[in-house]
């Protein structure tokens, strides 16, 4: 891991903290969803970080960092990741992230830069004569996260960050 | 469900009718009211729908629902494969800690 990725990482792994901290306090969808959406996007950019020079400034990052890890084709490199991640072959780990895309494309959206004027976890909207405010917003996306393959999906963003070290570089 | 005071069972009972009627995943739930707080629900989810995986520790997700009010409770899932579920039985895989299947309630759909 190198330097820029190192801080990326840091940064990542203490939104993740409060993610955690606040889903345990039941806090507005919003807040929820803000914070898990900017630990995978940091996450994402910590992992862009590997070849030293900067990724895109853009709030997208988490769908193509998902499909990047599931494109390895050197059989270790499968093998090792796959572990990371608690699969047993690298076939199921590319066939949960097929399934699970649809809920980071969501995730992704949510970026206030990507959701269109419309509803985001951060700004009241539309922006020119805002009439909703995300603390009283149902988010469909919350709750995909809430069900088993969402909860599953949970573990794997902790295990992404917590043993970000260990797939950092390859 | 609203409701105005906290009951554990009765939550819990609406907790699992609801996530075995809206997500398909789930085959089966299990309550497990043993050493868990008043205002804790502890639940295992047999989910058919998440893959096999290595058998590392087990980790149940906790959600803390309607803070600050008469009705706040904690709700904690820990989803399993089949597979994982009978390793369990077996006593061939440990719940998380503090976590007994003694008194467990079971759900599935009718």
């Amino acid at each position: 891991m190198n330097s820029f990725q190192e801080v990326w990482w840091q940064q990542a792994k203490s939104d993740h903290e409060v993610f955690l901290l606040i889903r345990g306090q039941g806090v507005a969808q919003c807040h929820l969803l803000h914070y898990l959406q900017m630990v995978t996007e940091k996450l994402a950019k910590a992992y862009f970080w590997r070849s030293a020079s900067p990724p895109p400034r853009s709030h997208a990052g988490f769908v193509q960092f998902l499909r990047f890890l599931g494109q390895f084709s050197r059989p270790n490199d499968q093998e090792r990741i796959a572990t990371i991640f608690t699969f047993k072959r690298f076939t199921d780990f590319q066939n949960w992230i097929r399934a699970v895309l649809p809920m980071a494309y969501e995730l992704e959206r949510l970026a206030p830069a990507l959701a269109n004027n419309g509803p985001n976890p951060e700004y009241p909207w539309p922006h020119a004569q805002p009439q909703f405010a995300p603390t009283n917003q149902h988010f469909a996306v919350w709750a995909s996260f809430a069900s088993g393959q969402g909860r599953d999906f949970m573990r794997k963003i902790r295990i992404a960050v917590e043993r970000f070290p260990e797939y950092a570089s390859l | 469900m609203y409701t105005t005071e906290f009951d554990r069972e009765e939550m819990a009972q609406w907790y699992a009718k609801e996530h075995l009627k809206t997500d398909p995943g789930i085959v089966a739930v299990h309550y497990l009211p043993t050493n868990a707080g008043e205002r804790e629900i502890r639940f295992v989810e047999i989910n058919q729908f998440i893959g096999e995986r290595n058998d590392d520790a087990l980790e149940p997700i906790d959600f803390g629902i309607d803070m600050g009010m008469e009705t706040a409770h904690k709700l904690y899932v820990l989803d399993v494969t089949p597979e994982q579920w009978n390793r369990i039985r077996s006593q061939e895989l440990d719940l998380p800690n503090n976590w007994s299947l003694e008194g467990a309630i079971h759900f599935e759909n009718e």
